[in-house]
């Protein structure tokens, strides 16, 4: 009795290896739980390489959740190090939290940073009754009794979202940071809701969280934190032309690790050209309210030090890290 | 009338041969996601999703499939509560308090019947307010501010003083260990990290899914060995399963009232289902009384958290459609799926998008009436896991456990965290403190810390902005007219029946 | 009666070290009126009283596992352990094999039948998450096939 029952769970534990060894997918890791922004990344990016024929395999996603991203920079840093087939979606949530040395110590070129194709401008809105009808209205109203306005925001305390109200203060010579009022919500869209509910009188965050709410028109844009307007968005003014020169997008992209060789480096750099270059990516885009940003390839890694490099600076000036 | 043309758009995208086809099997493959321990709704939409893909699935398509695993796994969650006292996922530990103790008096069939028909009615009742009041309950969400939230998430705590039976102190202190675990990660109201030790793994925090599957299974399976296989539910004799009129005429208004419950909870983003569930069973509880025996195995106690948490997964559809912010974890999975599928919820998609939001709501309903007939027929083939025997039930139990968990995050960590959770709810319950009470701390704690701290970010401090508003006034009545009242009176009517043994 | 004083004294230790490491947290540049500290040692304030409560009036005590129970849980307890770490170097077959067949004999002490469990449990359950839903399970080490 019991010997064939032996022999059909050893055929199975056969079959099952030979079936292991021939599905190796790349795998994209999204740092995050399912629902979030490198989340997206990983699906939609991940969709459109398979759908435009640049992988032969649907390209499989895991989620690992863990310290703002940096449970998956270790464990990529610390286990993968060599492994070609996983890719990892950033953002610049990733370089602001390596510039503020949030990641225990692990540094920027720890990864080779393979390119981003897209970003979500930043973004201050109002709710669409609010007595503020342009950005000097808010500041000027902050710098006269900064308690009299809370701005509400996705990220946590010192995160990106955090920073945008505090840099468009700076530029205005305002220095006494610590009276501005910040509360950090689960998102950006809770965010909003608080807005438009009166309990916060500003809100700062993505383009790509508010898209729906402006075309309901619950909402008004003071500026629009990008060199030029957005196509699509004409109306918003930028803060620049405003007279506070500050931009801040939110990129979305990808790192890779960093012991891979440079033909795979390039073969992942010319997948996500391809991916940029598609319609499936510009509607896409259009749909999230992203701004094409496309920075592929080596002079990404540049890129990336350099703005690693200024928020740290920035960081320190406003006191977020020593 | 618009509505019912608008359904009816819903119904001609949604009633294909091929989407009914999808609906089913989402439905199945969500029924046994849920039912697994360590596999929730969330994970479960989440590890599908890449199928839709490689299905090439429209946008529809996709989404009746989503939605029928997100319903099926609603649904699935009570089975292993029930069976084994192993909630599959959040939203159904409540039922473990009531469904267990039935099965362990042999009547494991009518407690799965009973709580499949509560989830259709909440599912159904939620799912008829979602079409009739979305636009309209959309502006709900702008009503509640950080203090608002803060009243809420009190009053839930609230309701544990009707947790325990005996001692009030123990209970407290559940309540207290999974608040202190919630504190732990990086604080959103200042950046920092608490008691982390330093440790990546605990920036973000504890799952409370590990601590679910910790506490229950894993406790379950130390208390087999122990005991042996006595006082469980495994190998009990099971009566035939018969559809057991009786009770389920007696709940009907336990589920009409728990609907309710649960369709608000669902509304407001926050905890969703689980919050849906708990208020829902807590509610009964009061209502019920000394008499109504919750606890003991009473079919109101089994119909009203899962006629709950169904209600709410169907409310927490409604700010995900409508402000496009998820009500739960599971919302912001299918959040996701839209958003890669193009589609961006928000204030407009129903104007917009109607083939998407009607055809959405007509899967709703094709998989709920799938579910219910599904549901009730299988009840005959669950009950036989308990004639399973225990020496391939239990290791089979703790190893769908592990890979669960460690699909969360693909660490040995959080498994390590899941056996210490396990000795720590054999502890507790060795001790009859109860584990439920730890649960909702962890799942609630951080809100309601977050919202206390938001709310005085904005009043600089001043405590009196907690009762600014109408609703806040009624939820801080309700909490203590409703819940901490009772607890002093209860010491003044009536003798204490144990001071000192 | 000594169960729930142990337990209290427990529980009294645990909340003062966590309101004395709650005031080491660090404060932000931009702390709010609330502040960190102020939740974390409040929980554990309610929870140290509750602690003395049950000291002061515990309820009967239960009936602790002894001897080979005690053993058998122990070693339960043991082999999770040891599963928690082998997932990873070693892949999901065989240390579910593995630990599967030592539950099961802690359940029932019959090798035989054990064996087969953790065979069985360990195949079944790695071809239904694997191929059923789609979860990316290694079954054994990338490095076994070079």
């Amino acid at each position: 009795m019991k010997a064939p029952m032996l022999k059909k769970i050893a055929a199975g534990v056969v079959l099952s290896v030979s079936m292991v060894g021939s599905s190796f997918a790349a795998e994209c890791i999204a740092p995050a739980n399912p629902g979030g922004g490198w989340d997206f990344t990983c699906r939609t990016i991940g969709k459109i390489m398979y759908d435009i024929k640049a992988v032969d395999k649907p390209i499989q996603v895991s989620n690992m959740a863990g310290a703002g991203g940096g449970l998956a920079y270790n464990h990529v840093v610390a286990e993968r190090g060599d492994d070609a087939d996983v890719i990892i979606a950033a953002s610049s949530a990733t370089a602001t939290r390596l510039a503020q040395n949030a990641y225990a110590g692990m540094t920027a070129d720890q990864v080779r940073f393979v390119g981003a194709i897209g970003a979500d401008p930043g973004v201050i809105v109002v709710a669409k009754d609010s007595i503020y009808k342009n950005l000097g209205e808010l500041m000027g109203a902050i710098k006269a009794n900064p308690k009299s306005v809370t701005f509400a925001g996705g990220s946590a305390v010192g995160g990106f979202d955090h920073l945008k109200p505090l840099m468009l203060l700076q530029r205005t010579g305002y220095t006494d940071i610590k009276n501005i009022k910040y509360i950090a919500l689960d998102g950006g869209a809770d965010a909003i809701t608080q807005t438009v509910g009166g309990f916060t009188q500003a809100m700062t965050g993505d383009m790509s969280e508010i898209v729906g709410f402006l075309k309901a028109g619950e909402i008004r844009a003071l500026a629009v934190l990008t060199e030029e307007r957005i196509p699509g968005f004409e109306d918003i003014p930028t803060a620049k032309e405003q007279g506070y020169d500050v931009v801040a997008v939110n990129w979305r992209g990808m790192y890779i690790p960093k012991d891979v060789s440079d033909d795979t480096f390039n073969m992942w750099a010319d997948r996500l050209q391809k991916v940029a270059d598609s319609k499936e990516w510009k509607e896409a885009m259009v749909a999230n309210g992203l701004a094409p940003f496309t920075k592929v390839g080596a002079d990404f890694q540049g890129y990336v030090d350099q703005v690693v490099g200024e928020v740290r600076e920035l960081s320190k000036s406003l006191g977020v890290i020593q | 009338m618009d509505i019912l043309e608008s359904l009816m758009l819903g119904f001609s995208v949604a009633l294909t041969p091929f989407t009914l086809m999808l609906a089913i099997v989402g439905c199945f493959l969500g029924t046994i996601i849920g039912a697994l321990p360590g596999l929730g709704p969330s994970n479960g939409v989440a590890i599908l999703i890449p199928i839709t893909f490689s299905m090439g699935l429209d946008a529809t398509s996709a989404l009746v499939l989503m939605t029928a695993v997100y319903y099926g796994a609603m649904y699935g969650g009570r089975i292993s509560s029930i069976l084994l006292n192993i909630p599959g996922d959040e939203p159904a530990l409540m039922t473990t308090l009531d469904g267990y103790p039935m099965a362990k008096n042999g009547r494991a069939g009518d407690a799965l019947v009973l709580s499949g028909v509560a989830s259709f009615v909440g599912a159904f009742l939620a799912t008829v307010g979602l079409i009739f009041l979305a636009p309209m309950l959309a502006r709900v969400a702008y009503q509640f501010g950080p203090a608002e939230y803060f009243a809420l998430y009190l009053l839930a705590f609230c309701t544990l003083g009707g947790m325990s039976s005996n001692n009030q102190a123990k209970s407290a202190l559940a309540a207290c260990i999974g608040l202190g675990i919630a504190m732990v990660g990086v604080d959103n109201s200042s950046g920092m990290p608490r008691f982390t030790g330093g440790s990546l793994h605990l920036m973000d925090g504890i799952d409370f899914l590990v601590a679910i599957v910790g506490l229950f299974a894993i406790a379950e399976v130390f208390f087999f060995i122990e005991s042996h296989g006595k006082a469980s539910s495994i190998g009990v004799k099971i009566e035939k399963v018969m559809i057991p009129w009786k009770d389920i005429w007696h709940t009907k208004w336990t589920m009409l009232r728990c609907s309710l419950v649960g369709f608000i909870a669902g509304v407001l983003p926050g905890a969703g289902a689980s919050l849906g569930s708990f208020l829902a069973y807590m509610s009964e509880k009061s209502i019920a009384g000394e008499e109504g025996k919750f606890g003991t195995g009473v079919p109101k106690g089994v119909a009203a958290p899962e006629a709950g948490n169904n209600a709410a997964a169907g409310g927490a559809l409604v700010p995900m459609l409508t402000l496009g912010v998820p009500g739960s974890g599971t919302t912001a999975v299918l959040l996701a799926l839209l958003m890669t599928l193009n589609i961006t919820p928000g204030p407009t998609l129903f104007s917009e998008r109607p083939e998407v939001v009607w055809g959405l709501i007509a899967s709703l309903l094709i998989a709920n009436v799938v579910l219910l007939l599904m549901n009730v027929p299988m009840v005959k083939i669950f009950v036989r896991i308990l004639q399973v025997p225990p020496w391939v039930l239990l290791p089979g139990v703790t190893m769908i456990s592990f890979v669960g968990i460690y699909s969360l995050s693909g660490s040995y960590f959080d498994l390590l965290l899941m056996i210490g959770f396990g000795v720590l709810g054999y502890v507790l319950r060795k001790l009859d403190i109860p584990t439920v009470p730890v649960i909702l701390g962890i799942l609630l704690g951080g809100h309601m810390e977050d919202a206390l701290r938001r709310a005085m970010v904005i009043a600089d401090g001043d405590f009196m902005y907690l009762f600014n508003s109408p609703i806040s006034i009624g939820l801080w009545i309700a909490a203590v007219v409703g819940f901490i009242a009772p607890m002093f009176l209860r010491g003044v009517l009536k003798k204490p029946q144990r001071i000192t043994d | 009666m000594i169960s729930d004083r142990i337990f209290g004294l427990v529980v009294l230790m645990v909340s003062l070290a966590f309101i004395a490491s709650a005031t080491q947290i660090q404060t932000s540049f931009l702390s709010d009126p609330v502040g960190p500290k102020a939740f974390p040692m409040l929980v554990g304030g309610i929870a140290g009283l509750c602690g003395l409560v049950m000291m002061i009036r515990p309820d009967p005590d239960p009936q602790w596992a002894k001897g080979r129970t005690l053993i058998a849980l122990f070693v339960a307890i043991a082999v999770l352990v040891a599963y928690a770490y082998a997932l990873k170097p070693f892949g999901f077959i065989i240390p579910t094999a593995i630990a599967a067949a030592v539950l099961s004999y802690q359940i029932s002490p019959r090798a035989g039948p054990a064996a087969l469990a953790g065979i069985g449990l360990s195949v079944g359950l790695f071809v239904l998450f694997k191929y059923a839903l789609d979860l990316g399970l290694v079954a054994f080490p990338k490095s076994w096939f070079g």
